[in-house]
């Protein structure tokens, strides 16, 4: 059982066996997260658990608003915007999260 | 490509690890992309990965992790843009 | 565990939890249990005329499950420490995956304990 402690640490480094492995990767970078309800967040992950509760640092968060005209049925989408210095999200109205687009 | 005479879901899930993907959310939303890997609360790592609203090609991502609560389903594709 | 030793180390702190029906609460957090149950004091609603119902109350106590966001005093978070931790909790989860239902049992993820739920709400009633 406590054989390998030690070498754990080091073991945890560019891989990605597991989902996770790929948020954990995503520390102290900027990420996007899409929320449920037509959420979208960006910001610099600092910390997260395995609920994807998160805390994001200088978030810009950017809800999407669909309003259908009564008269010509046109879909019209309507987007809020704002910033919060340091957010912490609940896990649960996460839907996915990806990290910087690398080249 | 003959089908293994005898499977569960888990090695179904286990034969797509580095092949095209389809996943489909609750939402209908699908992502396209190239299943990296995935484990057993449904949690989905893809790479290249396209994200499909109606049908129509919306965004693009390099990396993508899916909450598996939203997961509908996971379907191989062996169509590769 | 992670966030609830972090939200134990913001009690007495200024916080704004916002609620998954868009109701926004500003006030300073009295105590956090495990499962982000919040404990807020001396709240105000941030839109009051939206939620005119919630004017008279001083103290509340939200279920963590209706939180959708919390906005933190940036001051007061250290973000090396939490990355830190994300990282030991990471390889602590998974330890406890790879040796199966047994270690998750043991690490407390299972179903709330008779203990736990009781002590949370005494918490409540005696303030």
């Amino acid at each position: 059982m406590a054989t390998s402690e030690g070498a754990g640490d080091h073991v945890q480094e560019a891989t990605v066996e597991e989902p996770l492995d790929l948020v954990r990767l995503c520390l102290d970078e900027k990420i996007y997260v899409k929320m449920r309800h037509d959420r979208e967040l960006t910001g610099t992950l600092f910390a997260y658990d395995q609920h994807l509760n998160m805390i994001l640092g200088d978030v810009h968060e950017t809800i999407t608003v669909t309003e259908v005209d009564s008269e010509t049925y046109e879909e019209m989408y309507k987007e809020t915007k704002r910033t919060i210095p340091m957010l912490f999200v609940r896990g649960d109205g996460v839907i996915l999260i990806s990290p910087p687009t690398r080249a | 490509m003959a089908a293994p005479p005898r499977t569960n879901p888990s090695d179904f899930l286990k034969e797509l690890a580095g092949r095209p993907v389809v996943v489909k959310l609750n939402s209908g939303v699908d992502y396209r992309g190239l299943l990296s890997c995935l484990d057993g609360y449904m949690n989905i790592a893809l790479e290249q990965t396209e994200e499909y609203v109606n049908g129509q090609l919306k965004k693009k991502y390099g990396d993508a992790f899916i909450r598996g609560n939203n997961v509908l389903y996971i379907s191989g594709s062996r169509t590769r843009k | 565990m992670l966030f609830y030793s972090f939200f134990k180390s913001l009690v007495g702190k200024e916080i704004v939890v916002e609620l998954k029906n868009d109701m926004s609460l500003h006030g300073t957090l009295d105590s956090v249990d495990q499962y982000l149950n919040m404990k807020l004091l001396d709240i105000a609603v941030t839109d009051a005329e939206k939620f005119p119902h919630m004017l008279a109350v001083k103290n509340i106590f939200i279920r963590g499950s209706v939180i959708r966001y919390v906005h933190l005093p940036a001051e007061e978070v250290d973000v090396q420490q939490l990355q830190d931790a994300s990282r030991r909790d990471a390889e602590q989860a998974k330890h406890s995956t790879k040796t199966g239902a047994a270690a998750a049992a043991a690490a407390g993820k299972g179903q709330p304990t008779k203990d736990t739920r009781p002590d949370q709400s005494d918490k409540v009633a005696a303030s």
